[in-house]
Parts: structure tokens; C-alpha cells; sequence
């Protein structure tokens, strides 16, 4: 199946989380689409589920009822190869981990040679063109314990990238980074969206999500309270509680 | 020092009964009768192939032990932490009612084998478990590979839990199985975290194989032991069995610690 620019590459269906019976709902009736090529930031004050919407996706969390579709595929179902599709969900987590035991270069063709069956010259050929592409083509050999904060994540995302995925997932990318090297990290990002690539990104940086967002989604409580253009989300919210939220962010 | 020594050693003669005529006890005459205990111990007789054969089988037991330790260690080690990893996100069935039978075996395993003296599991499994056979070697490595199993059990399983869940989302995330993330990411950091405490094991294991005597198995320990039974002198023999398990122990540290260095380039 092969996915337009603006066709829904994820859908999502009514997608609870609950954990100790029904005390606690993380997530709770999520339904929205992501399109290709969208660039979604999902915001919102900490507990909003906004991590664990984003971390069912890929089925890091496991959701307690609803359904996510893929391509035209419902991962949540038992005849899923959920690692197949993962494949094509690259993901980016707030504390970076990369494998402290290999070396940048292996960190980046360990998904290639191993899952995608790429032979190590040609993974590490790709991951060089991508390492060069982030400023750190030099760096190759280095272990990730050598590396700034903002340069790991600058290599998380390439370790991502070199699996060639059709949606990138980003939970907090910025977070765990000190304040100067938050941009270096945006910027990568910025380049990204601009590619093309479909992205979904739970951040802080509102800046981002103004000037790189195609949809904002304001979460609270699980749910989705507001989704709109970004333009519309900061200059003309409607919901009292995003409103509150962005006089406490902004 | 010398002068403890000589005192200790002068005592020790003098219960076996070997000092009644000595008269000064300056250094010459210690030297004496060093030498001609140690020729009573180890050359007479050729009684040195007790120490040599019974360090033989010292370190057949030893190494096939810690072998089949060392299996057995990681295979309990997976049960125990992927029942633990994966207990809340597999689905009700077979598998998770396999994986949990698989888990009360393993510790039950290792309630009994933790839970008892090694020479008495040594004696139940060759007087009654294995009591039709008369292979001792081979009952000695499988009683001891089977303890030392359930210590490398927890030191694996301790390893294993100790790398953040953060490396296991990364492996998953990229798209690789549970058992290939385990494999290419989890368990060589693990493995990395543990060798201090594996290599702890396997001193633990080679000496504590000097109990392999209990079953009549003529190891090291035993070697020395039965040269004391024919000398009726006690230092000698002893004091060269201590010091054969000393410098193997040293040399083993040794080698551990190089191979931690070299594992040890990521961390610069």
C-alpha cells in the first residue's frame, strides 16, 4: 500500500489506557488521524497522557482497548508482527538511549545489518551520509559516554532515521537536554519536517510547535481537549484549560 | 616473620611427634628440617602425584562446573527476568502459562540449592542420586555445575535488570525481538556489569570444590590429605595445597582484570 502526501498513515480509535482496574486512565477515548508529511505536536501539562498516546503508537505501552492502524494494518491485533512495523516507527526518547557499549557507527548499523538484512558497507556508507548530514560525520567512532547531550540526541535520531521510517515518533526530544543545546537538536528536527518526513513530537518547546507544527494537539487527562492549526491553538485557543496552560508555558 | 614461622613450624613437628631430639633450633637446623620433611612429603614415594593428579581433577571439576554453571545460570537467569519483563504485556495463553511454570521451576531450583550446604548436596547426589554410578568425576561436576548454576543464576538475573528499560525500549523501538534486544543489547552490557561478580563465583566454585573429598574423589584437597595420612606431618601438605589454590586464584584474578580493562573502552 502505498501512502500519499495528506492520506491518514495512523489512525487511532478510541484508545484507552487504564492501569489498576480503572483507577488510574492515562489515556482515555483518544481518536485522531496523522496524515503524511503532517508534523504533529502534541502539548500539554505533565500527566496528560501525552507521552503514553504517543508510546502506544508503537506499542511501547500497550493500550487497554481501541485501536491504532498503520498503513491499513490494526497493530493492536494478535496476527500483527509488531516488530515489523516498528520498523517503520522510528523513535526518539527524551534520555537518548543509545547503546553505551558499541561505538556511534555501530549504534546506527546494528538495526540496518541485523533487521533489514543490509550488508555493514552499505549500513555503514548510509550512516555516514546521515551522521554528516547532523554535523557529526566525525564522530563515528566515538562511544555515546564521549558525547554532549544534544550531540546524542542529534545521533538518536539518525539511528532512527538510518532504519528508513515512514513516521518518526518524538517523546520530549528536548527535555533531559541543558538550554543550549535544546536548539541544535530543534534545528535537526527542523530539517526533518521540512524533508517531508511525518512526524509526531510530545515537546515543551512551544517555539517549535509554532513555527515547525502542522497540528497541534492539546491533551489533558487523557484526552484530546483541543486540536487545531498551530496559528489557531496560540493565538485563538477556545478550551479554558489550554488557555490556562499556555498563560503558564508561554 | 622467620621467627613465626619457625615457631609455628617447631610446634607443628613437635605434635607429630618428629622433634623430640632437636636441641638448638637455630636457622641451619630449621632449613634441615624443612628439607627433609619436604622430601618425606613430595619425593619419597613419588607422593608429589598425589598434589599433581588431585589438581588435575580440581580443575576438571572446576571447568565443566562452572561449564554447565554458567548455562545453567543464564537459561534460569532469562526465565526468572523475562517473566518479570514480560508478565504485563503478554496476552493469557500457552506461552505465558509456559513461561509461568518455567519461572516456579527456576525458583524453586534455586530455594533448594541456596537454601542447602554444598557438601550435603554433593553427598545426596552421589550416595543417593546417582548412587548406581561410579563415575565420581562426573558427579562432582554435575552437583557442583548444578549449585554454582543457581549463583550465576542471580548474579546474571541481578546484571540483566540492572540496564535501564530505556536500552530495552531503544532495541524494541528499532524494531528488533524480545530475544534479540536481550541478545545484542541487554546482555552484553550485563555481562559487562557482572564480570566481578562472575569471576567471584568461579573463585567461590574452585575452592569450594575442596569438599569433593566427602564423596572419596582425590582432588587436590584430598591429595594432600591422604600424603598427611602416610607422613603423619601435617604443615607440609597443607601448607602446599593453600598455596597451589592461592596462586591459581591470583592468576585467575589476574586474567579477570585484564579482560575488564579491555571491556571497559566504552566507558572513557
Amino acid at each position: 500500500m502505498i501512502v500519499e502526501k495528506g492520506d491518514v498513515i495512523i489512525s487511532v480509535k478510541d484508545l484507552k489506557k487504564y492501569y489498576n482496574g480503572e483507577a488510574i486512565k492515562a489515556l482515555d477515548g483518544v481518536t485522531t488521524d496523522i496524515r503524511k508529511g503532517e508534523v504533529v505536536v502534541v502539548i500539554g501539562p505533565s500527566g496528560s497522557g501525552k507521552s503514553t498516546f504517543l508510546r502506544s503508537l508503537n506499542l511501547l505501552e500497550r493500550p487497554t482497548s481501541g485501536t491504532i492502524t498503520f498503513n491499513g494494518t490494526d497493530i493492536t491485533s494478535k496476527a500483527t508482527d509488531i516488530n515489523k512495523l516498528r520498523q517503520k516507527m522510528g523513535m526518539v526518547f527524551q534520555h537518548f538511549n543509545l547503546f553505551p557499549h558499541l561505538t556511534i557507527m555501530k549504534n546506527m548499523t546494528l538495526g540496518p545489518t541485523k533487521l533489514l538484512g543490509m550488508s555493514a558497507a552499505e549500513a555503514e556508507n548510509k550512516a555516514k551520509i546521515l551522521l554528516d548530514r547532523v554535523g557529526l560525520g566525525d564522530r563515528g567512532d566515538s562511544y555515546p559516554s564521549q558525547l554532549s547531550g544534544g550531540q546524542k540526541q542529534r545521533i538518536a535520531i539518525v539511528r532512527a532515521l538510518a532504519m528508513n521510517p515512514e513516521v518518526m515518533l518524538f517523546d520530549e526530544p528536548t527535555s533531559a537536554l541543558d538550554p543550549e543545546m535544546v536548539g541544535e537538536v530543534l534545528e535537526v528536527m527542523k530539517q526533518l519536517a521540512k524533508a517531508g518526513m511525518t512526524m509526531v513530537c510530545v515537546t515543551h518547546e512551544m517555539g517549535f510547535a509554532r513555527e515547525v507544527g502542522t497540528r497541534v494537539i492539546f491533551m489533558d487527562c487523557g484526552k484530546i481537549i483541543e486540536e487545531n492549526t498551530p496559528e489557531q491553538i496560540f493565538t485563538n485557543p477556545q478550551n479554558e484549560r489550554l488557555v490556562s496552560f499556555l498563560q503558564k508555558v508561554l | 616473620m622467620m621467627s613465626l614461622l619457625s615457631s609455628v613450624y617447631a610446634g607443628v613437628i613437635a605434635l607429630a611427634g618428629e622433634a623430640s631430639q632437636s636441641s638448638s633450633g637455630g636457622l641451619g637446623d630449621l632449613w634441615n628440617r624443612l628439607k627433609d620433611d619436604f622430601i618425606n612429603n613430595f619425593i619419597t614415594q613419588k607422593r608429589y602425584m598425589y598434589l599433581l593428579k588431585g589438581l588435575g581433577i580440581t580443575f576438571e571439576v572446576t571447568f565443566f562446573a562452572a561449564l554447565l554453571g554458567i548455562f545453567l545460570g543464564i537459561v534460569v537467569a532469562l526465565i526468572r527476568s523475562s517473566h518479570d519483563k514480560l508478565k504485563d504485556e503478554m496476552r493469557p495463553g500457552f506461552l505465558k502459562g509456559l513461561l509461568g511454570f518455567f519461572n516456579f521451576i527456576a525458583n524453586l531450583y534455586l530455594t533448594i540449592i541456596r537454601g542447602t550446604p554444598m557438601v550435603v548436596q554433593l553427598m545426596i547426589a552421589y550416595f543417593v542420586i546417582f548412587a548406581a554410578s561410579n563415575n565420581k568425576v562426573l558427579v562432582a561436576i554435575l552437583a557442583f555445575g548444578i549449585n554454582s548454576g543457581a549463583y550465576v543464576a542471580e548474579i546474571i538475573r541481578s546484571g540483566i535488570m540492572s540496564i535501564d528499560n530505556g536500552q530495552f525500549e531503544a532495541g524494541r523501538s528499532l524494531g528488533f525481538g524480545y530475544i534479540a534486544t536481550m541478545v545484542h543489547i541487554i546482555i552484553p552490557q550485563a555481562f559487562k556489569n557482572v564480570l566481578p561478580a562472575l569471576a567471584n563465583e568461579f573463585i567461590v566454585l574452585i575452592k569450594e570444590t575442596s569438599v569433593s573429598g566427602y564423596v572419596g574423589l582425590q582432588d587436590l584437597t584430598k591429595g594432600g590429605d591422604i600424603i598427611r595420612s602416610r607422613t603423619y606431618s601435617a604443615f607440609m601438605p597443607l601448607i602446599a595445597v593453600a598455596l597451589i589454590y592461592l596462586v591459581i586464584v591470583i592468576f585467575f584474578s589476574r586474567l579477570v582484570s585484564l579482560l575488564e580493562r579491555r571491556l571497559r573502552n566504552s566507558d572513557r
